[in-house]
C-alpha cells in the first residue's frame, strides 16, 4: 500500500497534481540532475552575456579537470578535505546540530599539526600519527565550548561555532606571519616547510583521500549498524522521544559534536601534511564552509557526502581553470549558490505527481 | 432575562462546525451590565470556541452577536476590541524582555509617537491607578510572578477601553491569595457597569464570585442560571452529564487473577514544581497493585501530565519517594524505569512517543533496540529490527507494505495503536496510559480498552489517565480524582455517583487537598 496523497492541490481538466509525503527515489534523482544542469545553464548564459563562448570554456574545463591525469590529481587533492569537512557537518546534522565551524576546527587542526610537525623532534613514522592526534585534539578543543554550551545551556551552536572560525583564522595568520614565520626567510608569510609528509599513492594525491573515504564508510556503518548510531538518529529526529526512550540526549549530542570537530581537525592535518606542507594564512581555503554545502546536498546518506564532495571539488577545480582563462572566479560561487537553490526547489517538486483522474 | 431589556452582550443561536465536529450548536448567551458571568464546562465543551467567536478569532456559521442590542460582525480580533471586548488568554501574550510599561503601550494607537521611558511609566501608573490594578511600570515582565503578569495582561486589555473582559481559566496559574486579589479587581470592574465572562471548571470559585452561571456540554448550552439558584452538586451533574452509560465493567477472565498483595508501585508525598517554582504536584500519594486498573480522573492540566512523567522516570521529583516493588527509584533514569517493566503511552504521541520523520521500523523498536534480537553487543541489526517492527505492526493491526515509510504518514489511530502495542511489550509490571483514546474513533477506542483489560488479566498494573468518565467507570477498579496537583480522593466505580466525581474534579468535597493514602 502506498502512502495516501495528503492533499489535492489543483484540478486541471482530467489531470490533477498530488503532493505525496515521500518522494520516489527516481524522481528525486531526476530533480537533482536537472537542478545541476539548470545551474550550469544559467551560469553559461551569464558567461555568454559577457561575450565569452561558454561552449569553448566547457571543453577546456573538462579537458583540464577530468580529461587529464593532472586535472584528476588536482581533483583528488580537493576531494579529501571537502569529504572530511562534509562528513564533519553531516554527522553533526544527524543529531540536529549545525556545525558552521568546520572552517575554524580545520584551522585549529592544521595549526596543531603544524606545531607538532615543526617543533617536535622525531621520525616521520612517529610524528605523523602524533600530528594527527594533535589535529584531532585541536578540532575537538575548538568545538568543545560550543558543544557544551549547546548541550547544557541551550546556546545556539550556529553562532558560537561561526564566531570561533574568525578566531582560528586570525590565530593561524598571526602564528604563520609572526612567531612561527620561517626563520630561514625563504617562505613568505608562512612557516618553514614541514618535512613530515603523508605519502602519495598516485601522482601528487596522498593517502588522505583513501583515508577520508574509509572514514565515510565507517561513519555510515556506525550510524546504520550500531546501537549508538540508532540512538543518534533518534536524538536527531526527536530529542523528546529519545529522552522518553531513555537515551542521555545531552551526552550523545556532545560526543557527536566533538566527533564533528575531530573530523574537521583531521582535514586540517591532511592539508598541512599532505598538500601544502606549510602553515599559512588562509590554509582552510573555505573548505569548512563548502563542507556545509556538501552536507546539505548529501541529506541523509553517507554516499551522498562522497558524491557531494566530488561535485564541489569539480566546481572548485573548474573555477581555477576558468580563472586562468580570465573568467572571474566568482562565477563558481554563483554556480554553487544556484545549485543549492535549484536543488531545494527540485527536492520540493519531487513530492508532486501528476495523475490522471478516472471517470468523468 | 432578569435584568433590563438590553444586555451588554447577547449571543443568539451561535453554531460553529469544524471538519467532522460540531464545536458549538445553537448556543444562546446573555451577559448584563455589572455582571460576572461564569462559563462552565469540561474540556471540549465548546467554551473556547464560543469565546473565540465573541473576540473575532472565528466567525460563526450561524447565529448573531449583539452588543448593546446592535448586531455586530467581527472580521478580526481588532473589531471585537473596538467594540469593547477584551480577552485574557490562559497563555499570556506579553513580551518577557520588555518592561510592564512597554508591554502596555505595545501596539496601541494611543501610544505617544515619541516614546520616553519616564513618560510610558507615568502613563502606565495613571492608568493602573484609574482602573484599580496594581502593577510596577518599570519592572521587566520576565521578572514578574504569574499573578503579576496576569495583572499586566488585564491592565493592557482594560486600557483599550474594554467593557467586557473575558478571562480563560484565570486562576489555574494563581496562588489562592492572588486569586482573591483578582476577584476583588473584577468586582470593582463590574461595579462600574462593565461585565466579565469567566471561563472555569472550578465550582467553588465560580459559586463564590459569579452572578450567573452558564453550563456548556458537548457544544450545547445545558443551563443558564443565577448563582443563588445553583448548588455545586447540581452544577457538577450538569457539567459531566447524566447520560453516562454504565456498561458492565469489562469482564475479568475467570478465574480472576488475584491482585498482588504488595503494591508494585508506590508514590509517597511526591512534590513537583515547574521551572518558575509553581507547584504542579503537591504531596501525591498513590499505590497500585499488579492486576488492577487504577483510573486517574480530572480536568486536563491539573497535574496529570506531571504525574505520568513521575511514574515513568521522565522528570525528577522535588521531594517524596517512588517505590517500585519496594525499591527506591526516586533518583533513577527513565531507562531504568523502562527496564523495571514500566510502559508508557504518552499524552502527546507525536511530541514524545514517536519520531515522526523516522521510519515505522525505527519507531517500533524504540523500546527494545538495546536487547537481542534487535542488537547484539554494540551492533544494531536492521533486518531483525524490521522483523520486530512487522510483528508489532501486525499486533497493532497497522497494515502497511513498506515499514521504511515515515511514521508521520500513518493515521492518528494507527500511530496510537502502534505506540500502545510497542509499550505493552515492555510493560511487564506497569503500564501508564495517558489519554490513550484521545483523538481516536470508536473502534480504535474499543481496541485500546481491550488492550488494557488484556494487560490487567496478565497481572500488570495499569494506570489509566483519562478525561472520559465513561471509560474510567467501565474499566477501572479504583478511580483517583485529581485537582490542582493533588489527589482529592479515590472512589469505587461500582458505587460512586457522577456527582461525587464531578465535585472532586472541581476541587470540592474536600477543601484541604487530601492525599489518597497517608503514610503511617
Amino acid at each position: 500500500m502506498s502512502p495516501s496523497p495528503s492533499n489535492v492541490d489543483t484540478d486541471v481538466a482530467s489531470f490533477r497534481i498530488q503532493r505525496h509525503p515521500t518522494p520516489r527515489k527516481v524522481t528525486t534523482l531526476a530533480a537533482r540532475t536537472s537542478a545541476v544542469a539548470l545551474a550550469l545553464l544559467t551560469a553559461g548564459a551569464a558567461l555568454a552575456l559577457t561575450g565569452a563562448s561558454p561552449w569553448a570554456l566547457v571543453r577546456e574545463v573538462v579537458a583540464d579537470t577530468v580529461g587529464s591525469s593532472f586535472g584528476l590529481e588536482d581533483l583528488g587533492l580537493l576531494v579529501s578535505p571537502l569529504l572530511l569537512t562534509g562528513l564533519s557537518v553531516w554527522v553533526a546534522l544527524r543529531i540536529g546540530a549545525w556545525n558552521i565551524g568546520a572552517e575554524g576546527q580545520f584551522n585549529a587542526g592544521a595549526l596543531a599539526a603544524a606545531g607538532v610537525g615543526l617543533y617536535v623532534p622525531g621520525s616521520t613514522l612517529f610524528l605523523l600519527p602524533l600530528m594527527l592526534l594533535a589535529a584531532i585534539g585541536g578540532g575537538v578543543l575548538w568545538i568543545a565550548g560550543p558543544a557544551l554550551a549547546r548541550a547544557y545551556a541551550g546556546v545556539s551552536e550556529l553562532i558560537t561555532t561561526l564566531l570561533l572560525n574568525f578566531v582560528a583564522a586570525l590565530l593561524v595568520y598571526w602564528l604563520a606571519t609572526g612567531p612561527w614565520l620561517d626563520p630561514g626567510g625563504r617562505a613568505l608569510g608562512s612557516t618553514a616547510r614541514i618535512v613530515h609528509e603523508i605519502p602519495e599513492f598516485w601522482g601528487s594525491v596522498h593517502w588522505g583521500l583513501p583515508a577520508a573515504l574509509f572514514l565515510a564508510v565507517i561513519l555510515g556503518a556506525v550510524l546504520n549498524f550500531t546501537r549508538w548510531g540508532y540512538e543518534i538518529r533518534l536524538c536527531g529526529a526527536n530529542p523528546q522521544a529519545a529522552r522518553y526512550a531513555g537515551i542521555p540526549v545531552r551526552r550523545r549530542l556532545v560526543v557527536v559534536m566533538l566527533t564533528s570537530g575531530a573530523l574537521a581537525g583531521t582535514a586540517g592535518m591532511f592539508e598541512v601534511a599532505g598538500t601544502v606542507h606549510h602553515l599559512q594564512g588562509g590554509i582552510s581555503n573555505n573548505f569548512g564552509y563548502l563542507g556545509i554545502m556538501v552536507a546539505v546536498l548529501a541529506r541523509r546518506s553517507t554516499l551522498g557526502v562522497v558524491a557531494g564532495a566530488v561535485f564541489m571539488a569539480l566546481l572548485l577545480d573548474s573555477g581555477t581553470v576558468l580563472a586562468t582563462r580570465g573568467v572571474d572566479v566568482s562565477i563558481v560561487l554563483a554556480v554553487t549558490g544556484l545549485v543549492l537553490l535549484y536543488t531545494a526547489i527540485g527536492d520540493e517538486v519531487a513530492h508532486y505527481r501528476i495523475v490522471r483522474t478516472s471517470g468523468p | 432575562m432578569t435584568d433590563g431589556p438590553s444586555p451588554m452582550v447577547q449571543l443568539r443561536g451561535i453554531t460553529k462546525t469544524f471538519p467532522g465536529v460540531v464545536a458549538c450548536e445553537n448556543v444562546d448567551l446573555a451577559v448584563g451590565h455589572g455582571e460576572i458571568h461564569a462559563l462552565l464546562g469540561e474540556n471540549g465543551a465548546g467554551k473556547s470556541t464560543l469565546m473565540n467567536m465573541l473576540t473575532g478569532i472565528y466567525r460563526p456559521d450561524a447565529g448573531e452577536i449583539l452588543i448593546d442590542a446592535a448586531q455586530k460582525h467581527f472580521a478580526a480580533p481588532a473589531d471585537a476590541m473596538a467594540a469593547g471586548i477584551g480577552m485574557v488568554h490562559q497563555h499570556f501574550k506579553l513580551v518577557p524582555s520588555f518592561t510592564v510599561a512597554e508591554n502596555i503601550h505595545l501596539g496601541w494607537d494611543r501610544t505617544p509617537v515619541l516614546v520616553r521611558d519616564a513618560d510610558l511609566a507615568r502613563r502606565t501608573r495613571e492608568l493602573a491607578a484609574g482602573l484599580g490594578v496594581e502593577v510596577r511600570p518599570d519592572a521587566r515582565v520576565e521578572e514578574l510572578s504569574t499573578g503579576e503578569q496576569q495583572r499586566v495582561e488585564i491592565l493592557r486589555v482594560l486600557s483599550r477601553r474594554a467593557r467586557l473582559l473575558i478571562l480563560d481559566e484565570p486562576t489555574a496559574v494563581l496562588t489562592p491569595k492572588e486569586a482573591r486579589d483578582l476577584f476583588k479587581t473584577l468586582k470593582i470592574f463590574v461595579g462600574r457597569g462593565n461585565a466579565v465572562i469567566l471561563i472555569s471548571h472550578k465550582l467553588d470559585e465560580v459559586m463564590g464570585v459569579a452572578d450567573r452561571i452558564t453550563v456548556l456540554r458537548g457544544g450545547r448550552k445545558v443551563a443558564s442560571e443565577m448563582t443563588r439558584d445553583c448548588s455545586a452538586g447540581m452544577l457538577a451533574r450538569l457539567m459531566v452529564g447524566h447520560d453516562i452509560l454504565r456498561n458492565a465493567p469489562r469482564i475479568r477472565s475467570d478465574p480472576t487473577p488475584p491482585m498482588t498483595a504488595a503494591p508494585v508501585l508506590q508514590l509517597r508525598d511526591i512534590v513537583v514544581t515547574d521551572a518558575v517554582g509553581t507547584i504542579r504536584l503537591g504531596g501525591v500519594c498513590l499505590e497500585v497493585h499488579g492486576g488492577e486498573i487504577l483510573g486517574v480522573a480530572g480536568v486536563a492540566g491539573n497535574g496529570q501530565k506531571e504525574l505520568s512523567q513521575v511514574l515513568t522516570g521522565m522528570s525528577r521529583v522535588n521531594s517524596g519517594d517512588i517505590l517500585l516493588a519496594g525499591e527506591d527509584y526516586s533518583r533513577r533514569s527513565a531507562r531504568e524505569f523502562a527496564e523495571f517493566g514500566i510502559g508508557h503511552i504518552p499524552e502527546n504521541r507525536l511530541h514524545s512517543g514517536l519520531a515522526p520523520a523516522l521510519s515505522i521500523t525505527d519507531n517500533s523498536v524504540m523500546r527494545e533496540y538495546r536487547r537481542s534480537p534487535v542488537s547484539r553487543r554494540a551492533w544494531y541489526r536492521p533486518g531483525r529490527a524490521r522483523a520486530l517492527a512487522s510483528c508489532i505492526a501486525a499486533a497493532a493491526a497497522v497494515r502497511v507494505a513498506d515499514l521504511s515509510m515515515p511514521v508521520a504518514n500513518l493515521s492518528g489511530g494507527n500511530q496510537q495503536r502502534l505506540v500502545a502495542r510497542r509499550e505493552m511489550r515492555i510493560a511487564t509490571r506497569v503500564l501508564v496510559a495517558a489519554y490513550p483514546s484521545r483523538g481516536l474513533d470508536v473502534g480504535a477506542i474499543d481496541s485500546m480498552m481491550s488492550y488494557l483489560a488484556e494487560l490487567r488479566d496478565s497481572g500488570v498494573a495499569v494506570i489509566l489517565i483519562s478525561e472520559e468518565l465513561e471509560e474510567l467507570l467501565n474499566l477501572c477498579d479504583r478511580i483517583a480524582v485529581m485537582c490542582r496537583g493533588a489527589i482529592m480522593g479515590t472512589v469505587d466505580p461500582k458505587t460512586a455517583s457522577i456527582e461525587e466525581i464531578g465535585l472532586l474534579m472541581a476541587g470540592q468535597g474536600t477543601f484541604e487537598p487530601k492525599p489518597l493514602e497517608r503514610r503511617h
